[in-house]
């Protein structure tokens, strides 16, 4: 058996519904592949267009604020998303084997009827210990590999997919900057990206 | 889809180097994970430190340290991603197996989502193949 990993113990995982901005944290064990579909598909709205570099951009410029207080990252709040907690090595991009089924749980609920129609965008965050642009240049890398992995193994269509790393620079409201909560990956429904005949 | 019949290639590929897959049921991803991370996590964070999971890296690390890898890895290994393969069937051919199920019993019903919803609904009245590729699929 691996050593146990501190955060590997608990994986925050939380649905945030429409109007709601605060997750709310639960055990894996309480998330179903019905729980995540449910929570990513209530798209009510049409989403707004994005841009990977803009949303970079503002989140590092943004003065470390929450991400419903910015222009471009609050419109991408009011979407359905959940945060979900993976485990990597230290300093690493290799999700630990810890991480495996949460990474399944999202491609099967990727796969599914009622979210197949949808884009969707990984975003990497840090807490933040350690330097400012290692975190960013980490967090980037790590969203990436998200994605990688769930265009590869998982056969999502990588042209669904968006990944962004912000770093420390979008904290959790109300959490201490440094907290591992901080630690964390975002998925957020983009909207439809094709309209299927 | 290009991308699944990939994966399927890697996986065929794959498991002809840890001997004949076993017949097996269809697997979520989640359990297909689960299964491996229990029984090649201590093979994969020892043999292929630092790889990642994504693009055939890991399967690829196992293989070529075939030798050192535990019994028990390679017991489930082909078992785990045959199963996966065949859920990925079950879910490409979905819309051709119902789609006399779909114009029958829910024209009209606008939605993927909702066509799904509806034919499991009626699953007593579809059709046995219909009914099969949903289970297959893991939509039930």
């Amino acid at each position: 058996m691996q050593p146990m990993i501190s955060r590997a113990a608990l994986l925050l995982f939380s649905i945030m519904a429409l109007p709601m901005v605060v997750p709310e944290p639960a055990f894996a064990q309480e998330v179903s592949q019905e729980r995540i579909v449910k929570g990513l598909g209530k798209l009510t709205a049409a989403a707004p267009a994005i841009d990977i570099e803009i949303l970079r951009q503002e989140a590092i410029n943004g003065g470390d604020k929450p991400m419903s207080a910015l222009p471009n990252w609050g419109r991408l709040a009011k979407l359905p998303q959940m945060v979900v907690e993976i485990n990597f090595e230290n300093d690493s991009v290799a999700i630990q084997p810890t991480s495996y089924r949460t990474l399944g749980m999202i491609a099967d609920a990727l796969h599914h009827p009622n979210l197949w129609d949808y884009n969707f965008l990984v975003v990497g965050h840090t807490s933040a210990t350690g330097s400012d642009a290692h975190n960013l240049d980490l967090s980037g890398r790590r969203a990436d590999a998200i994605k990688e992995v769930l265009a590869t193994t998982f056969a999502v269509n990588p042209s669904r997919l968006y990944a962004v790393g912000v770093g420390e620079h979008l904290p959790i409201e109300g959490s201490k900057e440094d907290a591992s909560v901080n630690r964390r990956v975002q998925l957020i429904n983009l909207g439809v990206f094709k309209r299927r005949s | 889809m290009l991308n699944r019949r990939m994966l399927i290639v890697t996986i065929v590929v794959g498991t002809a180097g840890f001997g004949m897959p076993v017949a097996a049921q269809t697997l979520s991803y989640a359990e297909a994970t689960t299964k491996l991370a229990e029984t090649c996590g201590g093979d994969i964070q020892k043999l292929c430190k630092g790889l990642n999971l994504g693009n055939g890296r890991i399967l690829e690390c196992l293989q070529q340290n075939a030798a050192k890898v535990s019994a028990g890895c390679k017991g489930s290994f082909a078992q785990v991603f045959q199963s996966i393969s065949k859920r990925e069937e079950a879910q490409s051919s979905y819309e051709q197996t119902c789609k006399r199920d779909m114009n029958a019993r829910c024209a009209g019903v606008k939605g993927d989502g909702f066509v799904l919803a509806c034919l499991v609904k009626k699953e007593k009245r579809v059709s046995p193949e219909c009914y099969q590729v949903i289970t297959d699929a893991g939509w039930r």
